[in-house]
């Protein structure tokens, strides 16, 4: 069963790569060993990568520093940073240039991770012009862990299509990809993200983990058996079925077989326990907690990829908890260049970085190997805008924080020379997390000024 | 003829002669009537004149020219609209032969992409075609690219269906993550349906959850509840026979399977799926559970199986456009309807094979309307298409400055909107309802809320009003917040929600570099947002949508950010006056509406296009104009009543067809 599981994955990861804007270099083996941080060193933690998405843009005049190098002040909107500068790249002059036609929002957001062309559509052949960086790093370390990654958002998927613009706005509510044409659903609910990484259910040979075996063998004979009688258009939302069945399949084998991947963290399982989220209050706290869920399974090496989405593209939600704030967020990044709303829309902004801060705390608080997590961590921060009243995706606003296994020179501004491809970014993050590929997106090669 | 026959040189080209006479034959008649042509083919054929002769002049005559036109293929005597016009199929052959990259041949220069589009578009614009028995297809259609019709069930019909099946509800949490839109705005189209893994955890732990709850290993302490559940799970068999033998016991399992995977599966189950389903049982015994125990595997399989999850309708041999089975009508229905499984009625007819016929079908209709579970034509088409699906979810009112609204105002509210739409068709009003009413409905705390007086209860029901500042869904409470922002109403807002979404307008984004509404163009004075909308609508650029926005939206401004009346803000007396550039003024909401109701045919028209997008699941194209068409004729002869809508939508071709493309 292994082994059928093993080539029907390796099969479709073929076919996910297939002009999705991956070129893969040779030999692909040599991929699965991952160069820098792990490296063949058996006792290396591994590194993780961690991708935080907010909605709107920035007003970035109060963002992106005057100064490059280390010696850079602070802007108002950076100001959280203070603590933690010396693990963060502050990345200005990157550009995402299959966003510059099409509509503000949908065709900037739903492209953030794969720097490829979103297909203008209400609903026929959705596509976000390739798989997402995360899920190709997911394809790559998710054999190590029991989840291959975490999407994680705070709202529901925007419902409805946008008639005047074309586009059906799901586009704004999916960063996550695993193919061009299909979007993955993230999960909005702290619990059971909890559950799904620290649940106890499926656990050693217990009866539930049988059943569900046995269950999911039953309907993955029936999707089978099923598919060569559907439509070629329908065959496709099978396989989605299909893939999702093995993935399900995967999990449990994972929780079950005892053994843990290639590397073993240090786990307090009553400081685990503890970590069960309630039902969080309000808007800061469903973010917060969901953060503190990406730092656990970070510590866990429960995953070691995350995508995360504060709050859907076009998000209109209500700011009026900060003070000096009167208002939604879209409705604010339309400042108009209008003084009052500018200032208010730059609180919301800071708001933003002071929760990435804090993530970036908390997993330096956390000691792994001889240093940090956050040592072992790229957390990518950012929007797939830069002004939210012009819409630009060019000089996007990109924080990078941790040190991707020391293979990052940190604390530094750098000002891109020009209009550098955003996937230059993720090429360079790519390979860090041992993922080998020629070019990723519209990257033009690694971002090279990193170390 | 002769001589076409005469220049054959082998029988290869006979036959291809043959062929094409036919072609002649009718396009020589056809010309003699030239002069009779409609109006329509005859402005058809001067399209033809003016975009698509001068590409066959540049691109084709070369060769396609006289008598020894390249494959017998003569286009040059297509000089003239008219002669163009009455050419029968020849067009939708060259149409075939572009379209594989046939033609031009390899080395020739050929088509680009604005002639062929030039072309399609042409050709698919042909007026006297029988759309009414048709559906878009590869065979018919240039644009048409196929439309994933066995989708997965969406969120909402999960829950109606677990609910339906078992009789039991999952909980908020146990239900898969919600589900996108496309098409028409629904979330009922296939394409934009996508399954990930945790999908998959949510179906197989809820399917898990929910039997065990329902099928306990003692009754001693189960609820009624529960007790109801298990008889409708297990059927009657299963009460009378269980618990003798392990031989018997695994008889009655499987034929407790069979019923339950029948409703769950919304068709006959075969011998052979009862016996694999079966081998769950078997394997659960082998691991040493007991009979129910194992039984409960089998109906956990039941329902995480794609037979479940996915409206399967399988291709049958030989593809292109076929009816669908009577069972896949029966699911078809249900989900239009109820957003759900059939009922065992429902299930019965489809075994009888009834359904095909009209009054059958239309007294179907009638009766599944009629039942509760229609109430999800307000809950699943009635809020998409009003674009509160998450209204109290999203983003709220600002608790500073509205701190009345709270989550049971907001459920109350999104009741309101449900039951508005519902009952239209439930209770046959005309459909003109939607946009004015003398009635809303309400339980006792949403009609305080209005400042209306009813008798105390949570019951809802509706409520007679004075006027005619409520009823109709642009004064619902839901409407008015969701289209205003957290601390404050919008006019601009409002007034496009409107237009889109009640006369099916366009309304573009603002141009790029267009300043949004400017503070003041007249230093130190304060303007009111009147005041400011008014100085933006006098740039043209801003004017052209503006003019039909504001003005409507002004109409609304005695509401206020979360619906409520008001006479003033701020101390300002409210000024609800409205202009629109056909000349059309009101004051205030009732006034609104009576010019609204000037516009009723585009609500019907846009309102019967939302609610096919909706049960078709798809983008409409010109093949379901015919269905438009026939809908609004019908509600029209109706009174505009709203059932017919549904009646209709269940008799026409496309609800009742499918086109399957075969790769074999």
């Amino acid at each position: 069963m292994k082994n059928r599981f093993q080539n029907a994955k390796a099969l479709s990861r073929r076919r996910f790569l297939q002009g999705c804007g991956v070129a893969l270099s040779l030999p692909w083996m040599s991929s699965l060993v991952p160069r820098i941080g792990k490296a063949a060193d058996a006792g290396d933690p591994p590194v993780r990568s961690a991708f935080l998405y907010f909605p709107n843009g920035v007003w970035e005049k109060d963002w992106i520093p005057k100064e490059s190098g280390e010696n850079y002040e602070l802007t108002r909107s950076l100001t959280p940073l203070a603590d933690v500068r010396k693990d963060v790249l502050v990345l200005t002059g990157l550009d995402k240039k299959h966003s510059h036609g099409g509509d503000g929002h949908y065709a900037k957001t739903a492209n953030f991770l794969t720097g490829m062309p979103v297909t203008k559509t209400t609903g026929k052949d959705i596509s976000s012009g390739g798989i997402s960086v995360d899920q190709l790093m997911a394809q790559h370390t998710g054999q190590f862990t029991p989840l291959p990654s975490l999407e994680l958002g705070t709202e529901p998927v925007i419902s409805g299509i946008d008639s005047n613009v074309g586009y059906t706005r799901l586009y704004g509510s999916h960063i996550s990809w695993q193919s061009p044409t299909r979007p993955v659903a993230k999960e909005i609910n702290p619990r059971l993200v909890y559950e799904r990484l620290f649940g106890k259910t499926l656990t050693a040979d217990s009866e539930k983990a049988e059943s569900y075996r046995n269950l999911l063998d039953f309907v993955l004979e029936d999707a089978r058996r099923l598919r060569p009688k559907l439509g070629r258009d329908d065959q496709f939302k099978m396989d989605e079925y299909l893939d999702s069945v093995r993935a399900v399949e995967k999990r449990i084998e994972f929780a079950t077989k005892g053994e843990n991947g290639d590397w073993q963290p240090d786990v307090d399982d009553h400081a685990l326990a503890a970590a069960r989220p309630g039902v969080p209050g309000d808007f800061r706290e469903h973010i917060a907690i969901m953060l503190d869920l990406i730092v656990l399974a970070f510590q866990t090496d429960s995953t070691r990829v995350a995508s995360m989405m504060f709050a859907n593209d076009v998000s209109g939600r209500n700011f009026s908890f900060l003070d000096g704030v009167r208002g939604g967020h879209h409705e604010l990044s339309h400042h108009e260049n209008k003084k009052e709303k500018i200032e208010q829309y730059q609180l919301i902004n800071r708001w933003h970085v002071e929760q990435f801060a804090q993530m970036l705390t908390k997993l330096q608080s956390i000691q792994e190997g001889d240093g940090t997590l956050l040592d072992n961590c790229m957390i990518l921060f950012g929007s797939s805008m830069s002004d939210g009243n012009r819409h630009d995706p060019d000089n996007l606003p990109i924080l990078l924080g941790g040190r991707g296994g020391r293979s990052l020179k940190s604390g530094r501004h750098l000002s891109a020379d020009g209009q550098v491809p955003l996937c230059n970014l993720y090429h360079a993050m790519l390979d860090r997390m041992g993922v080998e590929v020629e070019s990723f997106g519209d990257s033009t090669g690694p971002i090279k000024d990193l170390v | 003829m002769l001589q076409l026959l005469q220049r054959d040189r082998d029988s290869r080209s006979v036959l291809f002669s043959l062929m094409l006479l036919s072609v002649f034959v009718l396009g020589e008649s056809a010309t003699c009537f030239a002069d009779g042509l409609s109006p329509e083919m005859s402005e058809w054929g001067q399209r033809y004149a003016k975009d698509i002769l001068p590409i066959i002049q540049s691109r084709c005559i070369d060769c396609h020219s006289g008598k020894d036109a390249d494959g017998e293929f003569d286009l040059s005597r297509f000089t003239s609209g008219d002669v163009a016009a009455t050419a029968g199929d020849v067009w939708e052959r060259v149409a075939r032969r572009i379209r594989q990259n046939e033609m031009p041949p390899e080395g020739s220069p050929g088509l680009n992409d604005p002639q062929k589009g030039a072309f399609y578009r042409w050709l698919d614009s042909r007026p006297d075609q029988d759309l009414c028995n048709q559906l878009a297809s590869d065979e018919t259609q240039a644009w048409y690219r196929g439309h994933v019709m066995s989708r997965r069930l969406t969120r909402t019909e999960y829950r109606n269906a677990i609910k339906d099946l078992v009789g039991l509800e999952l909980r908020p949490h146990e239900l898969p993550p919600s589900d996108g839109s496309g098409g028409e705005g629904f979330d009922t189209v296939g394409d934009a349906l996508f399954t990930s893994p945790i999908h998959m955890e949510a179906y197989l732990t809820a399917a898990d959850r929910i039997i065990e709850t329902t099928l306990p290993d003692s009754e001693d302490s189960a609820s009624t509840e529960v007790v109801a559940a298990r008889d409708l799970i297990l059927g009657e068999p299963f009460r009378s026979n269980w618990a003798s033998s392990a031989t018997e016991n695994r008889q009655v399992a499987g034929s407790s399977i069979k019923g339950f995977a029948r409703r769950a599966w919304r068709r006959p189950i075969t011998e052979e799926e009862v016996q694999r389903l079966l081998t769950i049982y078997d394997a659960a015994h082998a691991r040493g559970l007991g009979d129910l125990a194992a039984l409960r595997e089998s109906l956990k399989a039941v329902l995480v199986s794609p037979h479940f999850l996915f409206v399967v309708e399988s291709e049958p041999a030989g593809g292109g456009v076929q009816r669908i089975t009577s069972h896949q009508l029966a699911t078809r229905l249900a989900l239009l309807i109820w957003s759900s499984i059939p009922d065992e009625r429902l299930l019965r007819m489809a075994d009888e094979q009834q359904l095909f016929e009209e009054a059958v079908l239309r007294e179907e209709v009638r009766r599944m309307l009629a039942d509760p579970k229609a109430v999800a034509l307000g809950e699943n088409f009635g809020l998409q298409w009003l674009g509160l699906r998450e209204f109290g979810n999203g983003p709220l009112p600002d608790a500073e400055v509205f701190p009345q609204f709270d989550d049971e105002l907001a459920a109350d509210m999104r009741e309101e909107a449900i039951l508005t739409v519902a009952n239209v068709f439930r209770e046959n009003e005309p459909l003109t309802r939607l946009v004015d009413a003398q009635y809303i409905y309400a339980n006792a705390r949403l009609a305080a809320y209005y400042g209306l007086e009813v008798d105390e209860g949570d019951s809802w029901r509706r409520v007679a009003l004075p006027n005619r500042q409520r009823g109709g869904v642009m004064t619902m409470a839901s409407v008015l917040t969701s289209a205003s922002y957290p601390r404050r109403t919008s006019p601009v807002l409002r007034g496009r929600w409107i237009l889109e979404e009640v006369l099916g307008s366009r309304v573009p984004p603002p141009p790029p570099n267009v300043p949004a509404l400017e503070e003041s163009h007249e230093e130190g004075k304060n303007l009111t947002l009147r005041e400011r909308l008014e100085v933006h609508r006098q740039k043209a650029e801003c004017a052209s949508c503006h003019n039909r926005m504001d003005p409507l939206g002004f109409g609304l401004e005695n509401f206020d950010g979360i619906g409520r009346w008001r006479e003033s803000d701020n101390g300002q007396p409210i000024d609800a006056a409205g202009k629109l550039p056909s000349g059309d003024h009101f004051t205030g909401p009732e006034e609104l509406k009576t010019v609204i109701l000037k516009r009723s045919g585009e609500f019907q028209k846009h309102f019967v296009r939302k609610l096919i997008g909706y049960a078709y699941g798809r983008e409409l194209n010109k093949f379901d104009s015919c269905v438009v068409d026939q809908c609004l004729k019908k509600l029209k002869e109706e009174d505009l009543r709203a059932a017919v809508l549904i009646e209709e939508i269940a008799l026409s071709f496309p609800f009742q067809h499918r086109y399957f493309k075969s790769d074999k």
